[in-house]
């Protein structure tokens, strides 16, 4: 049976070869967003690695101020700040700071010499960072006042900079190299994934950031400022964003403040990235909707150009079961030649590796792509089938 | 002749109207998804307030700064645009502004996000405002770094509460009073070298406006006599900055200086892309564009084109007759252009139409701040050569196919295809 409208399809091909492009194309179009969608779903459904429901971003850009004045300022800033009694933490971060879009990048290894390195987010933070951000370490320790008198800088890794580097083993302890600097790794904290909910996951390594170290005033000439982070109370609102905001600005005279809560940032990252995706879908779910109308007027359309044919066989004892069976049949077939050749042209995506996203999400995007395709053919040929069968042997013979 | 032919149209569209509705279903969709692109394009690029001008208007937005294997780039410095762009003789006018920020007015316990820009007083010459009320502030205004502001309708309706008779009041920004002077329209956020809410003196900014530095947070606007004079400004600014000393930045031993003078389309670009070749990418994302714009029409063409075969079959007697009668292939592939070409602008019609809407809920929705985008002249013209390209992409082959159909046996009603 199934043979047979192989064949039948196949002595049509000419005829048919408008059809396989089209359910060639549609598929390549659903497997593209398909692939899109589940590789974000996947991303967001990773953890985070912090929580930044209290905490606010405070960005400072001293301006005009000298250079050598602005860590003396900073420093009076930030103790005025923590005596205010909303703030219940506070620490300095580099420029990347969660959800803003920033990132800052380098390459870490277990050996002085090039090679076997691999590239990480890399983030300054100070010591009550892992307060602010409320983070979970996992071994070893967050930066405390013992680093003051370390003889190497100390570093902290994420689970999967671990993982990379020290694979079934314990980083703590051990020496890592950075552009050239030797670190010593102090802790271990889960995955961090402050690029966004979105982002692809990326290993992490956080650095110290402290007022005594000699690049900390340079740092904010060329990203145009300092920024904290902030554990506010729980409600704590624009009072106290206010607050801050006057406190900052009596202290460092003419410095420009900015205080966004980061869950407003996530929400404005979010919607950046999401509207592009939502538009995408909506341009797909169009042209899915007019690939199947197409498709079902065509069918229509060649089920009236058949009735002779479809009546011939009810007339030779073929039941309304058959005739509907062979209708939805034959179009499942001519999917399927748009199918194998669409399934060709995604599997050179997993195959050549090109957008370094894992085989999975190809192979999930690949099953969803298939199987809408074949359910959607299937619901447009439904009708026209059950046209077909209901066709009266001596009504459509006698027209002929 | 041709009034026959859309009279034969107009009856085939209505006999099978499921047919009709998938068509222009399709059609329709297509092109409207396409308008409201096109649409966003010509609103962010194209000559609107307050770049009416934008064929007489260049940019100079990036500096980079290059050596093999490295390089810096940012938005040029103050002093940069000063000393290099300011004395060019070409230009009729050159403006020089700060690339914009944020920053929050607080009202009572509330907190208003502002977008501020810095200018000079040339800035209101070299664009063209819609100013509601007051007046730009002017040169010896900036030269005292007076505190003025011009602010837009929406700033002024949640600063004031009123979008009226705000001259003379004032609006406190990073902890500043700064007296407003003028109001004006709002301008869309897509408009990134003039958009703002507020606009202020940039001698009054934080900005450092004596750092000798080449990377700063400045952008500068030059308006030229005649569009012709274009080339020849570039041409004076390439000097220029050929001539400028390379400087050295943080110990890297920089070999040149990459800046450029261009049109509001190529800045845009440069923007958004940070590319800092003489190209900017613009040709290659006109490419990819270009390219994307076919292959999403090509879908719903196909399918045009399946629809419009089954239709053909179903007017086999009638071609077969027209056959018999001698009229030519041509005749016929004539006709059935004509006819699909007749179905497609009723489908750009209604696309126009949803258009109009989708960008009319765009606004509405403030995905970006105070866009006013809709449909005019270029946008229509765009619609009609969109109509065209998709009616004869997915005619062509169908009239081909109608044409080889033998008199004989589509007389019979026959197909042999």
């Amino acid at each position: 049976m199934i043979r047979h409208l192989f064949t039948l399809i196949w002595n049509r091909r000419r005829a048919n070869f408008l059809l396989v492009t089209e359910i060639l194309l549609a598929f390549v179009v659903l497997f593209a967003v398909g692939s899109l969608l589940v590789y974000n779903q996947q991303n967001y459904r990773s953890p985070l690695g912090f929580e930044y429901g209290q905490v606010w971003r405070v960005t400072i850009d001293p301006g005009s101020q000298p250079e050598a004045e602005r860590t003396a300022t900073l420093q009076q800033v930030v103790q005025r700040l923590q005596s205010i009694p909303g703030v219940q933490y506070l620490a300095y971060i580099t420029s990347n700071t969660p959800f803003s879009g920033n990132s800052s990048n380098t390459d870490i290894s277990r050996t002085k010499k090039e090679g076997a390195s691999i590239g990480v987010n890399v983030y300054g933070m100070g010591d009550d960072m892992a307060k602010v951000l409320g983070l979970s370490i996992a071994q070893g320790r967050w930066f405390d006042k013992r680093d003051d008198a370390g003889t190497r800088p100390p570093i902290l890794l994420s689970q999967d900079a671990q993982e990379a580097l020290f694979p079934q083993q314990s980083a703590v302890g051990q020496l890592v190299y950075n552009n050239g600097g030797e670190y010593q790794v102090v802790g271990v904290v889960p995955n961090f994934r402050a690029d966004g909910d979105l982002a692809s996951p990326k290993p992490a390594i956080f650095r110290r950031m402290s007022l005594q170290d000699s690049s900390f005033a340079k740092l904010s000439s060329f990203v145009s400022g300092f920024r904290l982070l902030v554990r506010v109370q729980p409600g704590a609102g624009a009072a106290l964003e206010r607050q801050m905001n006057t406190e900052i600005t009596a202290i460092g005279k003419g410095w420009k403040v900015g205080i966004t809560p980061l869950s407003k940032q996530r929400a404005a990252q979010l919607k950046k990235v999401l509207t592009p995706i939502v538009a995408m879908v909506l341009s797909c779910v169009f042209l899915v909707v007019n690939v199947a109308l197409g498709l079902f007027g065509v069918l229509w359309q060649t089920i009236n150009q058949r009735r002779s044919e479809i009546g011939l066989r009810r007339a030779m004892g073929a039941s309304a079961g058959a005739i509907s069976g062979q209708v939805v049949g034959e179009i499942l077939v001519v999917t399927t030649f748009g199918l194998v050749l669409g399934l060709g042209v995604a599997a050179q995506f997993p195959l050549l590796g090109v957008l370094g996203v894992s085989v999975g999400v190809y192979l999930t995007a690949m099953v969803l792509a298939t199987g809408l395709i074949y359910a959607l053919t299937a619901i447009c040929a439904l009708y026209p089938s059950r046209l077909a069968a209901g066709i009266h042997p001596a009504v459509a013979l006698r027209e002929e | 002749m041709l009034l026959s032919y859309l009279k034969i149209a107009w009856k085939v569209l209505l006999r099978r109207k499921f047919f009709t509705f998938i068509s222009l279903f399709g059609i329709s969709f297509t092109l409207m998804i396409l308008l409201v692109l096109y649409a966003m394009f010509d609103f962010t690029v194209g000559p609107q307030t307050p770049e009416k001008r934008v064929d007489r208007l260049l940019f100079i937005n990036r500096l980079g700064l290059a050596m093999p294997g490295s390089d810096a780039t940012s938005n040029p410095s103050y002093s940069f645009l000063e000393r290099y762009v300011r004395p060019l003789r070409t230009p009729e006018k050159v403006s020089i502004s700060t690339a914009g920020g944020s920053t929050v007015a607080y009202l009572g316990n509330n907190r208003l996000d502002l977008d501020e820009r810095f200018t000079d007083a040339e800035f209101w010459q070299v664009l063209d405002f819609d100013f509601v009320e007051g007046r730009p502030y002017n040169e010896s205004e900036v030269r005292a770094a007076t505190r003025v502001a011009v602010i837009n309708e929406s700033t002024s309706r949640n600063y004031f509460g009123t979008a009226r008779g705000v001259l003379g009041r004032f609006v406190e920004i990073d902890g500043v009073r700064y007296r407003v002077v003028g109001l004006v329209r709002d301008v869309p956020a897509t408009r990134r070298f003039s958009y703002a809410d507020v606009w202020m003196p940039i001698t009054t900014s934080a900005e450092d406006i004596r750092n000798p530095d080449y990377l700063g947070s400045c952008i500068a606007i030059l308006l030229a006599r005649r569009p012709a004079d274009i080339p020849a400004i570039q041409r004076e600014f390439a000097q220029v900055v050929a001539g400028a000393p390379v400087p050295k930045l943080g110990g890297m031993a920089f070999k040149e200086v990459r800046v450029y003078a261009e049109s509001l389309l190529t800045a845009t670009v440069r923007d958004e892309s940070n590319e800092h070749g003489a190209d900017a990418g613009v040709g290659r994302l006109v490419g990819i564009v270009v390219g994307l714009a076919l292959l999403f029409m090509l879908l719903p063409a196909l399918n045009l084109v399946n629809i419009n075969v089954s239709r053909i079959l179903d007017r086999s007697s009638e071609i077969g007759v027209r056959k018999a009668f001698g009229a030519t292939s041509g005749t016929l592939i004539g006709q059935f252009l004509i006819e699909n070409l007749f179905l497609t602008l009723l489908g750009g019609l209604l696309g126009l139409a949803m258009a109009a809407g989708m960008l009319h809920l765009l606004n509405g929705s403030g995905l970006i701040a105070h866009t006013q985008f809709g449909i005019n002249g270029r946008v229509f013209l765009g619609a009609l050569v969109a109509s065209v390209v998709f009616g004869v992409l997915s005619g062509v082959y169908p009239a081909y196919k109608m044409s080889k159909l033998h008199a004989v046996q589509a007389l019979k009603g026959g197909t042999n295809v």
